[in-house]
């Protein structure tokens, strides 16, 4: 995988919910193929909570291969949104927020075909078993071909990239030993969250 | 080219044979048609050859 491409406001109640105003269209940011981690189920992944607090964002997630949706997985984009806020206030990039060990998480990309009708169906992030999120892809502003055209207009696409799409309404703090369950039509991964010194 | 552009490069070849392997183990061709993926399943083994014989000198 060469980047992560990200996706900012592409749901109309995520945009509500941050009292932030609608973009023109949705807003893109990368993160580094490092900061990737596919999630090896009831491991027990480490963040950095020194650095203060980190919100979830739950996004499904598009694997592609000659700019095509080759599959599909549910990720978890975080954010240091203290520090995010603080960067967003001095109009500095937020790279500082979003770029950090383990903050691109995912599920196994499944393939597309393993889903039944893939854009309506829900996806769920549970966290301690209560559900926090859940939405799907039909109700984001961009659609998944025109999420690919947008991109593409703006950033070189490898084959192997992976496309955060955004996050519905329900983002929030996340806290050490939280077990956080991922749900999106035949993927479910479930997970615990550590600290970086184990 | 440096040791590090061709250890990109050979990655990159990589992930694409990974993605090409899948789709064909899951004999997955609605994406990309089962001819392309081959003729392009050849060319990257032919340029992974071709890399690897360049990182190796």
């Amino acid at each position: 995988m060469d980047k992560i491409i990200c996706l900012g406001k592409n749901y109309s109640d995520h945009i509500a919910e941050m009292k932030e105003a609608a973009p023109d269209m949705p807003l893109l940011f990368l993160k580094p193929s490092s900061v990737f981690r596919e999630i090896k189920n009831q491991e027990t992944i480490p963040l950095p909570w020194e650095r203060g607090l980190i919100h979830y964002e739950c996004e499904v997630v598009f694997k592609l291969y000659k700019k095509n949706i080759i599959g599909l997985g549910l990720g978890l984009d975080l954010t240091l949104r203290d520090l995010q806020k603080q960067l967003k206030e001095k109009g500095h990039p937020w790279e500082m927020s979003k770029v950090f060990k383990n903050s691109a998480i995912c599920t196994p990309i499944q393939g597309v075909r393993d889903f039944l009708n893939w854009q309506d169906t829900p996806f769920v992030l549970k966290i301690n078993g209560e559900v926090r999120q859940e939405s799907k892809l039909s109700k984001a502003i961009l659609k998944p071909n025109d999420i690919i055209h947008y991109v593409d207009k703006f950033f070189p696409i490898c084959d192997g990239d992976l496309i955060f799409t955004g996050t519905p309404s329900g983002v929030g703090p996340l806290h050490p030993n939280d077990l956080i369950e991922l749900q999106f039509g035949p993927i479910e991964s479930t997970f615990r969250l550590g600290n970086e010194n184990g | 080219m440096d040791n590090r552009q061709l250890s990109h490069d050979i990655l990159n070849i990589l992930e694409r044979l990974r993605i090409m392997h899948d789709l064909i183990k899951d004999n997955n061709y609605e994406h990309i048609p089962k001819d392309e993926l081959l003729t392009d399943l050849n060319e990257n083994l032919d340029l992974l050859r071709t890399k690897f014989d360049i990182l190796s000198q």
